[in-house]
């Protein structure tokens, strides 16, 4: 527009042009305005331009002529005088405003004469407004054309971007068709994404499953990370793995290869982590080893439950743990023996070395003890309760698998002591020279055998050896008892010792029997069967008493021979009655204390007749008596030269004053007899066979085919006057005893 | 699961200890040594039980304080044909409970037979506590209180009664031979160090504690524990007869 407007205000030809066409107008207007015009002038003065679009129309004309500022003053002043050039100065300034613009061509005109632009512009209004609009129109048409032109320069363009619209519309169409396919693709490409994400959470699910991540990895294998709850927390994850993995597998697609190479890795862990624990355990095993007072950390218990599936590591663990308390033990052990506590106190077991049965005890009680802390350790290791039960009563052994291992690892632990503890025990029983001491030591040590085979069972290597030491003690025992009784053999007869009391060397032997003896009924606990308790004594009764009873034998005889005076079988019944005294304090001698028995009564019943014989003798009746039992031939006995009546009567009269003697009542032989009542027994037996061997005389010589004149007269002649009851009442038999006596009277013929 | 109580039960599961110490129950047989034993450990009293042969043991672990003290005890023959076995477990024993039977007035006589043993035989700071055992018998009593709290007086050992029927007083001579152990291991009388004292180190992390620097953990004892052990001294033999 701007280009259009520019030719309408261009001064170059219409500002002079301008005056030239409006002075026509304006003298065409003047000619007619002086006279009829001049009415209608009046008219014109009289209508009334004060509306707002006349003072528009003039305002508009008068800046059509109007020039510069200073020149309108001109003007104005001009139009004062004139009554219509106001109205032309009101069309000139409205001009002059509005071409204002167009200042350069004006000047010319208004210079020259003043007030000639108003008349010319009177005279050409109508031409200069026609030229205007002319010139307007021309502009416009100039303007229009261009813009016409412009347009059409606009179509063109448009045209062309129609083109090239339609071209990127078709290129437009042709992409769209080529980019379905590529988002197609693009959307199967997402779609596959999101399946490949998918999957890959559910590997990462399935591998954080069944994959130990680094730290777990670590704890299992690295050195750094100590065994402790981390690495058991890891251990455990790898046990899950792979019992999961284990029932993956087992589905019906069997295994996969992932899930072998799971078992595979996790195998391998597993395998370190075991190895690891094996580690720290023989580790702790040996530090542990190297303690006296021993106890368990939770962690090393958990790593011992945890090693039980690889029973062979275990093992291995196993081994340097006992190998380690092997030393520690024997290493404590030989202290408490050569060093003793601190300072000396409590002293060194081995200063007691003199006192043989505290020196063992000491030593057995110290590995008992030893056992006792062991146990507990052991225990704790496996993490077994505690049966509450106490060392020393009866265990009952359980078939547990920790059972075995506690029982091998104490065995193998204990087992070291074995050598140093056998040593010094069995120089300790080789030394003693009393049996009593030894066999003391074998008690104790047998003591020791049953707690032991008690608390660690018989097949304990410890066991094994206190059962040789406790047999080798017994033989020592035995060896030295037999040695005693062999001496017993060899003790010289001593044939001017009148004595009938058991010899000095019996006595001897019999005081140790006696100790011995003590010291077994002491070691019995009170709940063994009885038989038990005889037999385990038997030996030792056969070894110390049978020689005894043989010596005695011997001696009676023997020294009879040498002292035909000397009371051989008072003798031998005194000692055997000693010996029965002593056992008879016993009751596991019972069986021994029979056997003597026997012995003795055969004794006693030997004596009864030796004693009868006597005193029959002594009474005077014996070669009567004699002279009956062997009258064979039927031959009446007062032809007898022993039986005649003269010899009877002697020997009834000497009866006679035997039976007022004292020895009727008292035996000066049997008085030598130890035990009373065997004399009192003894005596009375003799009396009762006197008794009926002067019945039996009564009787021959009552017997009329004996031929004795006046028979009667005869045994009255002497006390007892042929009466038995008389003779009973002498001996101090009762009615009863009468009785027995005639029992046993048959008794004794049947002897015979 | 074993590893799910690893932390939170540690201290039930396992008993770990601060001492160890050797104790042995002695007196004359029929005393009642071996139920007095039975009640501390089992706490229930045991019935028919026969005389002891040779010697048993067990154990137990108390609790002194902030301390735990593991006891090993020696429960020995009182009859008189075991003595020379029992005497070999007298070594090295760090306590010593001496029982005599309220109602035997034998059991009381011969006591001071058992305590020179005792006192020959074990280690050289044994803590002895005398027990007048059966003192629910009081219709039966031979041995006044105040008889055997004069003889214990004299003799320089603990001394209180108790029932192993009733179960009074039963822990109470454990505790006080434990405590009075403590008490000369905290004033330097005794030293668990040393083999034979009858008293060791049970946890091991504090023996290298000690081992390092005595003298540390000396005062480190001295300024803690020592209060708070008699503090508790007075709760766990409420009305308890010991002197």
């Amino acid at each position: 527009m701007a280009t259009l407007s520019n030719p309408l205000l261009t001064p170059t030809t219409s500002g002079t042009a301008t005056p030239t066409i409006e002075r026509k107008p304006s003298g065409s207007y003047g000619a007619p305005s002086r006279n009829p015009v001049s009415l209608r002038l009046y008219k014109v003065l009289s209508t009334n331009f004060e509306d707002e679009s006349t003072k528009q129309a003039l305002r508009t004309l008068s800046d059509l002529y109007s020039t510069s500022p200073s020149k309108g003053n001109d003007y104005s002043a001009y139009a004062l005088n004139n009554d219509i050039e106001e109205e032309v100065t009101g069309h000139e300034q409205t001009f002059s405003t509005d071409s204002s613009i167009a200042q350069p061509s004006l000047p010319n005109l208004t210079e020259s004469l003043p007030g000639e632009v108003a008349s010319r512009a009177r005279k050409n209004l109508r031409r200069d407004m026609e030229n205007q609009l002319a010139e307007g129109s021309r502009r416009f048409l100039a303007a229009l054309s261009e813009v016409d032109s412009r347009l059409g320069e606009l179509q063109t363009h448009v045209a062309v971007m129609r083109a090239s619209c339609d071209e990127a519309e078709t290129q437009l169409a042709l992409t769209n068709e080529s980019s379905k396919m590529l988002l197609e693709r693009a959307g199967h490409l997402r779609d596959e994404r999101q399946e490949v994400e998918d999957k890959k959470s559910i590997i990462n699910l399935f591998l954080s499953r069944f994959t130990l991540n680094a730290a777990e990895v670590e704890a299992l294998t690295s050195r750094d990370v100590s065994v402790g709850p981390r690495f058991f927390e890891a251990m455990d994850r790898t046990e899950k793995i792979r019992e999961d993995c284990r029932v993956l597998m087992a589905g019906e697609d069997g295994s996969t290869k992932a899930g072998l190479e799971i078992m595979a890795s996790t195998a391998s862990n597993l395998e370190q982590g075991y190895e690891k624990i094996l580690r720290y355990c023989s580790n702790e095993f040996r530090q542990i080893g190297r303690e006296s007072q021993i106890e368990v950390g939770l962690i090393l218990q958990e790593a011992v439950v945890r090693l039980r599936k690889r029973p062979e590591l275990l093992n291995e663990a196993f081994t340097s743990l006992s190998e380690s308390r092997q030393a520690t033990l024997m290493s404590s052990f030989l202290a408490a023996l050569t060093r003793g506590g601190p300072s000396g106190y409590p002293r060194p077991i081995e200063l007691h070395a003199h006192d043989p049965m505290r020196y063992v005890g000491d030593m057995l009680a110290w590995v008992h003890q030893a056992i006792a802390a062991e146990r507990e350790f052991l225990e704790s290791l496996f993490g077994m309760k505690s049966d509450m039960r106490m060392v020393g009563s009866i265990r009952k052994f359980e078939k547990g698998e920790e059972e075995e291992w506690v029982r091998d690892l104490m065995d193998s632990a204990v087992g070291k002591l074995c050598v140093p503890l056998k040593v010094r025990v069995q120089q300790t029983i080789r030394s003693q020279e009393s049996s009593i001491v030894s066999y003391k030591i074998a008690n104790l040590l047998q003591f020791y055998l049953i707690t032991m085979y008690r608390t660690i069972g018989e097949n304990a290597l410890l066991c094994k050896t206190l059962k040789e030491i406790t047999d080798m003690s017994y033989k020592v025992f035995y060896e030295s008892i037999e040695m005693h009784s062999q001496l017993l053999e060899r003790a010289p007869l001593d044939p001017d010792n009148p004595s009938l009391t058991p010899p000095a060397v019996v006595l001897d032997h019999v005081h140790i029997l006696r100790e011995i003896m003590v010291v077994y009924q002491s070691s019995l606990a009170g709940d063994e069967h009885e038989d038990d308790i005889t037999a385990g004594f038997n030996q030792v009764l056969d070894i110390m008493v049978d020689p005894v009873v043989t010596l005695c034998i011997a001696i009676g005889e023997q020294k009879q021979k040498v002292r035909p005076r000397w009371d051989g079988g008072v003798y031998v019944i005194n000692c055997l009655c000693y010996l029965q005294g002593v056992l008879s304090t016993f009751d596991f001698t019972v069986k021994k204390r029979e056997q003597i028995q026997t012995t003795i009564d055969y004794r006693v019943t030997q004596l009864t007749q030796d004693h009868t014989i006597n005193i029959t003798r002594d009474a005077g009746l014996l070669q009567v008596l004699e002279t009956i039992e062997k009258n064979e031939n039927k031959e009446p006995l007062s032809r007898v030269p022993a039986t005649q009546t003269a010899s009877l009567q002697r020997s009834l009269r000497q009866f006679s004053l035997w039976l007022s003697g004292i020895e009727v009542v008292h035996s000066p032989r049997l008085a030598q007899l130890a035990v009373q009542k065997l004399h009192t027994k003894i005596h009375q037996d003799a009396l009762v066979r006197l008794s009926k061997a002067y019945r039996t005389i009564c009787d021959e010589v009552k017997k009329p085919e004996n031929k004795y004149e006046a028979a009667s007269t005869l045994l009255g002649s002497e006390r007892p006057f042929g009466q038995m009851h008389l003779l009973q009442q002498i001996f101090g038999f009762d009615e009863s005893d009468d009785e027995e006596s005639e029992s046993s009277d048959d008794d004794s013929s049947s002897d015979e | 699961m074993v590893l799910n109580n690893f932390e939170a039960d540690a201290t039930e599961l396992l008993e770990t200890y601060d001492f160890l110490m050797k104790f042995i129950v002695i007196g004359e047989a029929g005393t009642g040594k071996s139920c007095l034993l039975h009640h501390f450990t089992h706490n229930s009293f045991k019935d028919h039980s026969q005389h002891t042969i040779g010697v048993e043991f067990s154990s137990r672990t108390v609790k002194l304080g902030e301390k735990r003290i593991k006891l090993q005890l020696w429960d020995t023959a009182g009859q008189e044909r075991f003595r020379s076995v029992t005497r070999s477990y007298y070594r090295g024993a760090a306590g010593a409970i001496l029982v005599y039977d309220i109602t035997s007035r034998d059991s009381f006589a011969n006591l001071s037979r058992w305590l020179a043993d005792a006192r020959a035989l074990a280690s050289p700071n044994l803590v002895v506590v005398l027990v007048g055992n059966k003192s629910d018998r009081e219709e039966d009593r031979e041995v006044e209180w105040a008889d055997a709290s004069r003889w214990a007086a004299e003799n320089d050992v603990h001394f209180l009664e108790a029932s192993s029927l009733s179960g009074e007083n039963v822990e109470a001579p454990f505790l006080l031979a434990a405590r009075a152990i403590l008490l000369s291991i905290e004033s330097g009388t005794l030293d668990p160090e040393k083999a034979g004292s009858g008293v060791s180190y049970g946890d091991r992390a504090l023996r290298r504690v000690n081992s390092s620097s005595r003298l540390s953990f000396g005062s480190f004892t001295a300024s803690r524990r020592k209060g708070s052990v008699k503090l508790k001294v007075k709760k766990w033999i409420p009305g308890s007869k010991c002197c």
